[in-house]
């Protein structure tokens, strides 16, 4: 009875031994790299890859090597080879990605205000020329630069295909070159830096014919930063007939407003949550 | 008594016929949609405790869950009926387009897949500094059958592992890499 199991063992061994030579795999495949599956057995049989992009269904002779071309398996991920005579075999394996071609980078804002804490990040990929996610770990340096400085450097370790950075933005408005880098790959990105908002506002005022006419000093942030042109400077007058407010953009540096009326004024300037200072001024004689 | 001229009985006639080919369309795509296989909502589920820098809000979470879902579903019907318009929405870029020429592919081989008794368990491992990229891992376990025709030549449950790259569009998330790895 013992040998007749053992028999019965040997003999479910080699049949599964002998099934899972029929089709041999390689354990993994570089994207876009050519393949070979080796097939046992004899005569002839319908063979399939199914994998990401690709669905073929080919005839092959068994016991013969199959040849997968690397424009088939250029797409990393999971794939299926199928053979197919009286009954099917199947196996399985991976393409992965190939070295990093491209660097996808994504940098926010595109315009950030100076001085802002972490107010600038960037995030980035490294792709394949087949447009695989590279999962495999690397370093990223990260650098911004102003005109003439250098405001930021980092080096990332890059996992799971992605790495990034924060950082504030600097001190002084113009444009900002972000750089990402991954061996000798790299992506640039430009970052406006612009005025943060107006520091020290300041008008002066007088009477005029018409009314008042009032105008800002040069109005800058806290950097020093012209702000830019087209920023709303609000001016209000308080007089004895109640309150009116004029807008006025900043052109070329500075806004101007006039305001109507004869009466005595009180005349204040804001610009956002920014409040400069008040002018009195009298009644027209 | 009103009789009909032979003109008009043969136009009732055909009004009859288009009539009962539409409701066998209608019928045929009914039974189809019926037949597409559906991913319960408990068969996804997504762990966000270790993504970073941004955290994942309790709407963003249930939205990548609906639509990652919702993604699979569809993946599912266009490889099932080798119909690209499920792919339409759900998935874009790389992804779309893999998944568009294996739909392609399945069409001339005369093949298709079967996902079968899908369930997803997702983990958030990136979420970006201003929300415009999330990176999921996916343990998916499924039933994957393979069809020549009527046949099936493969049929096999498989836990396979993908790295998903996910973007808000503009009314849901959609899928813009889906790269199955054979670990995390």
């Amino acid at each position: 009875m013992r040998r007749l199991l053992l028999l019965c063992a040997g003999a479910v061994l080699l049949a599964g031994a002998s099934a899972g030579q029929e089709l041999r795999v390689p354990p993994s495949v570089s994207a876009g790299e050519d393949a070979t599956i080796s097939t046992a057995g004899s005569g002839q049989a319908t063979f399939y890859v199914v994998g990401p992009g690709v669905a073929s269904k080919s005839s092959v002779n068994l016991g013969e090597e199959i040849q997968l071309h690397g424009q088939d398996l250029r797409n990393a991920g999971h794939y299926m080879a199928i053979v197919c005579s009286s009954t099917c075999q199947s196996a399985s394996f991976y393409v992965i990605a190939a070295k990093p071609t491209n660097l996808s980078f994504l940098v926010h804002p595109s315009r950030v205000p100076v001085g802002q804490e972490n107010a600038v990040s960037g995030v980035a990929l490294p792709f394949d020329t087949f447009h695989n996610l590279v999962l495999s770990p690397a370093e990223v340096n990260f650098t911004m630069n102003a005109a003439n400085a250098a405001l930021f450097s980092r080096s990332v370790h890059m996992q799971q295909g992605i790495g990034w950075f924060r950082t504030s933005s600097g001190k002084t408005a113009g444009t900002v070159r972000v750089v990402a880098s991954v061996a000798d790959l790299s992506a640039r990105r430009a970052v406006q830096q612009v005025a943060s908002d107006p520091c020290n506002l300041r008008m002066q005022g007088q009477r005029t014919a018409k009314g008042i006419t009032v105008q800002t000093e040069p109005v800058r942030d806290c950097s020093g930063n012209p702000v830019s042109d087209g920023t709303i400077v609000s001016f209000g007058a308080v007089t004895a007939n109640g309150r009116s407010t004029v807008d006025a953009p900043i052109k070329h540096g500075v806004a101007r407003a006039q305001i109507e009326g004869s009466g005595a004024a009180v005349v204040s300037v804001a610009s956002g949550v920014v409040i400069g200072n008040e002018l009195h001024i009298g009644a027209q004689q | 008594m009103i009789r009909e001229t032979g003109k008009a009985s043969r136009l009732r006639g055909l009004m009859r016929g288009a009539a009962v080919l539409a409701l066998a369309l209608a019928g045929s795509l009914c039974s189809r949609a019926a037949d597409a296989p559906q991913i319960q909502k408990d068969q996804v589920q997504l762990d966000v405790s270790k993504a970073g820098p941004r955290a994942v809000e309790s709407l963003t979470q249930h939205g990548i869950l609906r639509d990652y879902g919702s993604a699979w579903t569809s993946l599912a019907h266009a490889l099932e009926f080798n119909t690209l318009d499920p792919l339409d929405g759900p998935f874009v870029g790389t992804a779309k387009k893999w998944l568009t020429e294996r739909v392609l592919g399945q069409q001339r081989s005369g093949l298709r897949s079967r996902y079968q008794d899908q369930s997803h368990k997702l983990q958030a491992i990136f979420y970006a500094p201003e929300g415009d990229v999330i990176e999921l891992h996916d343990t998916a376990e499924y039933r994957l059958q393979v069809l020549d025709g009527a046949k099936a030549v493969h049929d096999e449950r498989v836990v396979v592992h993908y790295v998903v790259l996910m973007t808000p569009g503009a009314d849901r998330w959609v899928i813009r890499q889906l790269q199955a790895v054979s670990q995390f």
